[in-house]
């Protein structure tokens, strides 16, 4: 594998798309994300400048909401600058529809993260109130405060981003469990929302979740084991989203991950995998597509190098499963935590004295 | 990734800024910072429309003119959550009739099927307009593309559960399954219905049989195998309660099938026989299922399912420390639990998921 040839692809994503892409507009910050995770995993961040990373940074805290006092608590991400105005007359604002997005949050602070930042400009309060506040009733999260809808994906994006910031706030973790128990499937995966279909994809959300918020027990042995097999029957080659779909290389993320995480990803065949995970590489222009012979994307390419990633490919860096990001970006993170922990510390001691 | 359709739009198109009737609006240009990422070689059009979309937004301008405007933006961009909620705001502050809108988010569902939001728009307007009665029919269609379309059994499933179209449903199912069998989306579905509607023994004996049908047209099937599976774990019942469902996956394999389904089957049933006897002390040599067990699973791991190998071996060695387990008997089973929790499987409690 041409490590090069990936990291030149990602980097073009983060310079210029052609306006045929105009459709992502709202989701840049992900775009960003696979593509600067991507130059992490293949141990490439050397081929970003200091100063591009310091854009990159910037870039990323223009997306970030400050909720007013009192007002929406909608902390967070947006995924694009699209209601960010340029010279606009006096009194024309678009503030009250600029909203964090779970998944833009989630993805922001991993950016950050991976770049070496130190959150310090991160409003975590907020995020956090943010977070808590599209919690909804029966325990998953919508993706901002209005106009979104809410799934399990959004419950993952909410661990994540609590798991970040090392703080859980008011969002009720057992509520979000119950949700997650609830969507698991006769046929032991777990689907996107209670009785929807069982899926690759929103099953690793769902295990994740329970992992990131420390509720692994909560599945029993039944549960697990039966996961577990749905898990391991998807491998086909590579491995596919559904029983009876067509493999596609973003699974081998998305299973893979899933089996790290409940500690059986020694149980599939990695032989099989990796050939089909390389079979969908274009050695050219770069980058990896979803099916052998179609054309690379960004998306694909990150979750192929990721699969990759854990099927101990020399020259890629260990993947985190749970947050998705390297091992040493993981590694930051902890870092931070502690220094966030010693200044707390601090502060009370300096409050008792 | 899908590509935007600037082109959808037809040649008499005038740009915003050339139109009079929007002279009065002043349009306010995007701020992506000094050095963007990610950023995008916006057409023409695209930052046109979108320069006025800011305006009006900025302005809270809820005009005839701002929807269609939200019309062209949403047509560059369906995926832009914002301009669908500032849509909806200008449907409502105008009152406008919403069956009209039903109408238009069905078009744009149909160009834009797997996209979150269009689907999140259109049940919003369903909410709004509290009549579901037009649901079942567009997922019908959107899924005669695609059988498999998740947002559309979503919606579905959201529509007949919130407005309880129970009523035809299974019939529907039953045709998507007859069209194909190795639908698992269907499946579902029907696992779905049948919750709802209640699964009393009778109907679970029904489905079992409905099931058992369809593996015999085609054997190698993990949607038919997890549905029959799914059923027969449902609340208390075990396999072992079925004795219909034991010959029939006895004869199967006598017959010479080797689907890895009906194998990964027969070692769950052995292996609960197996672990009740030694459980209960009946009078039954478990030895005889439990070397079924590991038989299977050794065919099972060499030749019928080698992709899996490194599992099947798994299994065997788990199957071996539950049936030690079992062995001890029940009570002092409770004190090793403490220390080796995770190598009890037979424990009494229900599937949380399923039980509920």
């Amino acid at each position: 594998m041409n490590k090069r040839v990936h990291a030149r692809y990602f980097s073009r994503f983060l310079n210029l798309l052609p306006h045929r892409l105009s459709c992502h507009d709202s989701t840049r910050a992900t775009i960003g994300f696979f593509s600067v995770s991507g130059i992490d995993v293949l141990d490439s961040l050397d081929l970003l400048s200091e100063e591009s990373k310091k854009n990159i940074i910037d870039w990323i805290y223009s997306l970030q909401v400050i909720p007013k006092e009192g007002g929406l608590k909608c902390g967070g991400f947006q995924g694009a600058t699209t209601l960010n105005l340029l010279d606009p007359p006096e009194n024309y604002s678009t503030d009250q529809y600029k909203w964090g997005h779970l998944a833009m949050t989630y993805t922001c602070i991993a950016v950050l993260v991976i770049l070496g930042d130190d959150l310090s400009r991160v409003d975590r309060k907020a995020i956090i109130e943010g977070v808590a506040s599209v919690q909804r009733d029966d325990g998953s999260f919508s993706a901002s405060v209005e106009g979104n809808e809410f799934d399990m994906r959004f419950v993952y994006c909410a661990s994540c981003i609590c798991f970040m910031l090392n703080d859980w706030g008011n969002v009720d973790k057992k509520l979000m469990s119950q949700y997650i128990l609830k969507s698991i499937r006769y046929d032991g995966g777990v689907s996107q929302h209670l009785e929807n279909e069982s899926h690759g994809g929103t099953t690793f959300c769902a295990i994740a979740a329970l992992q990131l918020s420390d509720q692994m027990h909560l599945l029993n042995s039944k549960q697990m084991e039966k996961l577990k097999r749905w898990l391991l029957f998807r491998q086909d080659g590579g491995f596919q989203g559904r029983p009876n779909k067509p493999i596609d290389t973003c699974y081998s993320f998305w299973i893979g991950a899933a089996l790290k995480i409940i500690d059986a990803f020694e149980l599939s065949n990695f032989k099989e995998n990796r050939e089909y995970i390389l079979s969908c590489q274009d050695t050219i222009v770069g980058g990896f597509s979803k099916w052998s012979g179609t054309s690379s994307d960004p998306f694909h390419t990150y979750f192929g190098l990721c699969g990759l990633s854990f099927l101990r490919e020399p020259g890629l860096l260990e993947v985190q499963p749970c947050l998705n990001i390297s091992m040493r970006a993981f590694e930051r993170l902890k870092n931070l935590h502690k220094i966030w922990q010693l200044h707390s510390q601090m502060e009370v001691q300096l409050n008792i004295e | 990734m899908s590509d935007s359709s600037d082109e959808d739009f037809n040649e008499s198109y005038v740009m915003y800024r050339h139109r009079r009737e929007w002279s009065d609006v002043h349009p306010i240009k995007q701020n992506d910072g000094p050095n963007p990422i990610v950023a995008i070689a916006y057409s023409e059009r695209f930052l046109d429309v979108y320069d006025y979309f800011r305006a009006i937004l900025a302005t809270q301008e809820k005009s005839e003119r701002a929807l269609e405007l939200t019309t062209d933006a949403l047509r560059l961009n369906a995926a832009n959550y914002t301009v669908w909620q500032y849509r909806r705001e200008i449907l409502h502050a105008l009152k406008k009739n919403l069956y009209d809108e039903l109408q238009y988010i069905a078009e744009v569902i149909e160009d834009n099927p797997k996209n979150y939001q269009v689907w999140h728009h259109r049940r919003v307007i369903v909410e709004w307009l509290n009549d579901a009665s037009k649901e079942l029919d567009l997922t019908e269609k959107i899924l005669d593309l695609d059988a498999k379309n998740y947002h559309a059994w979503q919606h579905r499933q959201w529509a007949i559960e919130t407005f309880n179209l129970f009523d035809n449903e299974l019939a529907f199912i039953d045709k998507l399954i007859a069209a194909d069998v190795r639908n698992n989306s269907a499946w579902n579905q029907r696992f779905f219905v049948l919750k709802h509607l209640g699964l009393t023994p009778e109907t679970v004996q029904r489905e079992i049989h409905y099931a058992m049908n369809r593996i015999r047209l085609i054997k190698n099937n993990e949607s038919s195998w997890n549905f029959l599976k799914g059923l027969l774990e449902y609340g208390d019942f075990s396999i072992s309660q079925f004795p219909d469902v034991e010959t029939f996956t006895e004869e199967l394999y006598n017959s010479g099938n080797r689907s890895p389904y009906l194998l990964a089957f027969l070692v769950d049933m052995y292996t609960e026989k197996t672990l009740h006897i030694y459980e209960t002390n009946s009078y039954d040599d478990p030895e005889v299922y439990a070397r079924k067990v590991v038989e299977l699973c050794e065919m099972l791991a060499n030749h019928y399912d080698t992709i899996r190998y490194k599992y099947w071996k798994y299994v065997i060695q788990k199957f071996n420390a539950d049936k030690e387990l079992a062995k001890v008997g029940p009570n002092e089973q409770n004190e090793e639990k403490d220390e080796e929790e995770h190598l009890v499987t037979r424990e009494p409690e229900k599937v949380n998921g399923e039980a509920q």
